[in-house]
């Protein structure tokens, strides 16, 4: 990831806006619980989500903790987890090291298998000191990170029991292979898939806070800004990525600001009543969708520098929260719009 | 654990769940709740809550299985030992059980570190002593592997974890609670495991907008600040932990009148459940309420709040006679229809007769026959029950039964060969040592007691031989092949039949959805068997396919069944371990050959020589309908073929879980 081959800027990214809505709005906001990018080959998906490394904000870490975690709210837990792995908890003398490093990526590749992602026993520990150690899995390199799953609607099945476990409990247990361990897993999914491949299992469907569709962009003009934009970054990655700093910079400020303005975001009671209504007409499992709207508006609120959420936030964030989420029948394709989903519910034509 | 926990106290609606947590609280023998409902209702949310408002109960100090040190005869043999025990006092525990346990953390086994460093010989309990006297926890516990639960069954049935394994032997006490939350969407229980579950409850979201906006801005206002949200609610928390408490104390003294015993036992009959369990849960569920009312007495009203709880996943349909609750595994070879009034949602289903098997088409005399629409008494507990012009789809459980045995018996065989692709679910050890997937825990296990005599040169702490060595056996509950061929010829298009035999096919595939199967489709109508579907994962495109499939024409069954034949030779060169099922949805006729031969007789001859692969499972349904004529020709078929034969509406589940939901 750090190699010398800089990634392509999340800021020359041209058209679609809604994916990268989506994904600036769980940067902000972590709660938000990830995103689900819906479509077909070739829509800058992947690259959309590497880009997002380059402005990432920074977070504070216990340096060399393998679990990520930070040193000001969860020092209990390090303690914890010291005790756990040690049979001792560490010298309160020397508090651990804290270091700052941005927020990280890490990817989940479709054929990895269950014990790397969960984590397993330390072989090499095991062997050389008859010790029990744990070495941990992807699931906690990606604490209070991004964790990116190409093709997620591929991914096997037992990767994926594990990965709603811990999505919904922020919590890995590993109770396996003699070791018995638990550390936080709090990460914001981002899966990617190609529809045509199968769908994704309702319950993995509902930890995705936010699905967007995406398509290849249908105008003449940006197609070949698409064209140029890569042909200049191959030619020349890095004056490419020069040339975007400011503008990649620019975004990092924002994002920084709405984080900070975040707490300060309210809602008006008339407001959520309307998210209410809306979730009810549309006809959506369980109070997740609800919330996240909520969420979902208030993020927006804040990135575009407001206090207020207004109605306008309320439905937009809907159309991000809901056409994964609106109760389907049996094998019905995804709702790509909600807000048109909604209409022909109020209509009340008895869809098939 | 890590993290504040959202307070029960402040949950909005859900009272029901709240309750039936309340009341395992207070009296463990109410035997623990499942919890079922859509995704995002706070069914996981409310079960962590609990832990903080548990009581706290006397243990032995240093006992890893929880021993409670006032009853001496059910101490284990460590505590029996120690002349002096102390005491500890500490919460009833919730134990995680996370689906991705390995067997020797379930049940324990030997802890190596001692072992190899000082050839000590130390148990690792595992967590069912862990949760003695507790609550064991599983979220999606119809997710959970085979292997496990039947090692929760076994410790559940005898109260008592034996382990015999890696050299060792030891048992303890094992009484836990047993709390679940499950989705119905991914899947159902195996009835033995259903009725572990003293309790079940069915959770749904808030229906007003002043409920969901009340809980929206409790949530919104908890993520802003956990703590301070707590706190909030801090003193309504402690009133339902006193409340608990309270009820504790109170049990031993609550007492049932004789008389309410009878009523109890006719409650139960009423519903026709199977077994005596609902009986004592009722029961102890009944005495659990009085306690937490404060009252030392049950009564009717008592029961009948409780009633529903202990019955919902426990009544059957008042057609069945209530058969044994056994495992689906033992699937008797019924052909008679069973249930016959309840099921008939499939609204059209004139007699025809096409006895003609010539006929393109001939209509059946009437619709009169069009039974009511039975929706509220379809078994499907989700709302599968649509109309797609496919005719009505419903639960299927046969099917998936004989699926299910089809795994496990397999299993020896398919995970060997799995073992070989390292993928699945690592769920236990084994001694055989073919496909050199080591399983280190094991091996390190079984090598430890060795330590001390095998003291060597080298440099690692671990001396192996090759004696020492377990190879890991993994479990994977994808993979099988379901091959839907479909009779599309004229004689289906008699009206209604296609529809009904559209919403069979639909049914299984919803079934084949759950169990996440790979399917494939073939139709043969005219003079021609055709794959509208090769193998995918892609059950939604199956879907489509069948809405959209033309009927008409002859019927070419021995081109059908040769073009079964040749796409499951072609899975299994791909996968020699699938095991595929081939449904084939047939009136049985046959007017078209392939050869010379008369297609009957043809047909016939096909099948038989396919039947002779022993890897391929054959299921046919019939569509014929049970007329003043009918021929039986799909039977005969499912003869020669060695198949399972069912007709449309035996495959209908017999649901368990009949939870009656109002349709809104």
């Amino acid at each position: 990831m750090n190699s010398a081959r800089p990634i392509y800027p999340f800021a020359a990214i041209v058209g679609q806006e809604r994916m990268k809505l989506a994904l600036l709005l769980n940067i902000i906001n972590p709660l938000l619980s990830g995103v689900l990018i819906r479509g077909e080959k070739g829509t800058a998906k992947s690259t959309a989500v590497r880009a997002l490394a380059d402005i990432l904000p920074e977070i504070r870490v216990i340096a060399d903790n393998p679990f990520q975690l930070s040193p000001d709210d969860e020092y209990d837990v390090y303690l914890e987890i010291e005790q756990a792995l040690n049979g001792q908890p560490p010298a309160v003398s020397e508090p651990p090291v804290a270091a700052s490093r941005k927020v990280r990526v890490v990817e989940l590749p479709v054929g990895a298998t269950e014990d790397r992602v969960v984590g397993s026993l330390d072989l090499e520990r095991a062997l050389k000191k008859g010790e029990k150690r744990v070495e941990p899995g992807l699931l906690a390199a990606a604490h209070r990170g991004i964790l990116y799953v190409d093709e997620v609607n591929l991914l096997d099945d037992h990767v994926v029991d594990v990965l709603l476990d811990s999505a919904a409990m922020g919590v890995n247990t590993i109770e396996r292979e003699g070791v018995s361990f638990s550390h936080p897993a709090r990460f914001t999914l981002v899966g990617t898939m190609n529809p045509e491949e199968g769908e994704l299992r309702p319950q993995l469907l509902d930890r995705f806070g936010l699905c967007v569709q995406v398509e290849g962009v249908q105008s003449v003009q940006d197609r070949v800004a698409i064209m140029e934009r890569r042909a200049a970054f191959d030619e020349d990655p890095e004056r490419f990525a020069g040339e975007w700093t400011e503008r990649s910079e620019m975004l990092v400020q924002r994002i920084e600001q709405a984080k900070a303005l975040y707490p300060r975001v309210t809602v008006e009671t008339t407001i959520l009543f309307e998210i209410a209504q809306f979730c009810l007409d549309v006809g959506v499992d369980g109070h997740r969708g609800d919330i996240i709207i909520l969420k979902t508006a208030k993020t927006l609120a804040a990135y575009e520098g407001r206090t207020q959420v207004t109605s306008d936030d309320a439905q937009r964030a809907a159309e991000l929260a809901l056409p994964h989420r609106v109760r389907r029948q049996p094998l019905m394709a995804i709702a790509d719009n909600a807000q048109a989903l909604r209409k022909n519910m109020m209509v009340g034509s008895p869809q098939t | 654990m890590f993290r504040t926990v959202y307070p029960l106290a402040a949950l909005v609606g859900q009272e029901t769940l709240i309750r039936c947590l309340l009341l395992n609280a207070v009296n463990p023998g109410v035997g623990g709740v499942l919890i079922r409902g859509e995704k995002g209702t706070a069914k996981s949310t409310a079960v962590r809550a609990l832990a903080s408002l548990l009581p706290e109960i006397l243990v032995v100090r240093g006992c890893a299985f929880s021993c409670n040190p006032e009853r001496i005869e059910g101490l284990c043999s460590g505590c029996r030992e120690t002349a002096s025990r102390k005491t500890d006092r500490r919460k009833v525990r919730i134990v995680n059980l996370p689906l991705n346990a390995t067997e020797d953390r379930v049940a324990g086994g030997i802890d190596f570190s001692p072992a190899i460093k000082n050839g000590r010989r130390a148990l690792s309990s595992g967590l069912l002593a862990a949760a003695h006297r507790g609550i064991l926890y599983v979220d999606e516990i119809n997710l959970l592997d085979d292997h496990i639960v039947d090692i929760i069954l076994d410790a559940a049935a005898s109260g008592y974890n034996r382990v015999e394994r890696e050299g060792i032997s030891f048992g303890h006490p094992a009484r836990f609670i047993l709390i679940g939350t499950m989705n119905p969407e991914e899947g159902e229980l195996r009835p033995q495991l259903l009725d572990r579950f003293g309790l079940c409850v069915e959770v749904t979201g808030a229906q007003t907008s002043e409920e969901r906006v009340r809980l929206m801005k409790r949530r919104d206002e908890f993520d802003g600040d956990p703590q301070g949200f707590c706190q909030r609610f801090q003193s309504q928390s402690e009133t339902i932990a006193r409340q608990i408490t309270e009820g504790r104390k109170i049990l031993p003294r609550v007492r049932t009148p004789d008389h309410l015993r009878g009523f109890m036992a006719n409650l139960c009959m009423e519903n026709h459940v199977a077994g005596h369990r609902a009986d004592l849960v009722l029961e102890q569920a009944a005495r659990a309420l009085a306690a937490l009312l404060g009252e030392t007495a049950v009564t009717v009203e008592h029961i009948s709040q409780v009633a529903p709880l202990v019955l919902a996943h426990r009544s059957r349909d008042e057609q069945t006679p209530p058969p044994p609750p056994s495992p689906p595994d033992d699937e008797p070879e019924e052909d008679d229809p069973r249930r016959e009034e309840p099921e008939n949602e499939n609204n059209h289903q004139p007699r025809s007769q096409n006895n003609q098997p010539r006929t393109e088409e001939q209509n059946g005399p009437s619709p009169e026959e069009t039974p009511p629409e039975g929706r509220e008494s379809s078994p499907a507990p989700n709302e599968e029950d649509r109309n797609f012009l496919i005719g009505d789809t419903f639960k299927v459980k046969r099917i998936s039964s004989s699926k299910d045995r089809l795994v496990r018996r397999g299993s020896g065989r398919r995970s060997r060969t799995r073992i070989a692709q390292k993928q699945g679910r690592y769920v236990k050890s084994s001694l055989e040592n073919k496909s050199g997937d080591i399983a280190l825990d094991a091996t390190l296990r079984a090598a430890a007691p060795c330590q001390k005599n095998r003291r060597g040169k080298s440099d690692l702490a671990v001396h192996l031989t090759a004696s020492d060595i377990r190879e890991k056996v993994r479990e994977k509950r994808v993979g099988n092949f379901i091959l839907f061929t479909v009779d599309a010829s004229g004689s289906m298009g008699a009206r209604g039949r296609m529809a009904a035999s559209k919403g069979a096919v639909m049914s299984l595939l919803l079934d084949a959805y759950q169990k996440r199967d790979r399917v494939a489709m073939i139709s043969f109508r005219r003079n021609d068997a055709s794959v509208n579907l090769p193998p995918t994962p892609s059950v939604e495109l199956a879907g489509k396919l069948l809405s959209e499939m033309a009927v008409g024409g002859r019927t070419p069954l021995s081109a059908g069944l040769s073009k079964s034949f040749e796409v499951t030779r072609n899975y299994l060169l791909k996968e020699p371990t699938a095991r595929p099922i081939v449904i084939i949805i047939t009136d049985g006729k046959s007017n078209v050959s392939l050869g010379e031969r008369k297609p009957l007789d043809e047909s016939r001859a096909l099948a038989a020589a396919m039947a002779r692969d022993e890897r391929v499972k054959y299921v046919v349904v019939d569509t014929e309908e049970d007329g003043i004529v009918s021929f039986g020709l799909a039977k005969q078929l499912a003869a020669a073929l060695g198949a399972d034969y069912f007709k449309i509406d035996d495959l209908k589940a017999e649901e368990l879980v009949t939870i009656a939901k109002g349709e809104k």
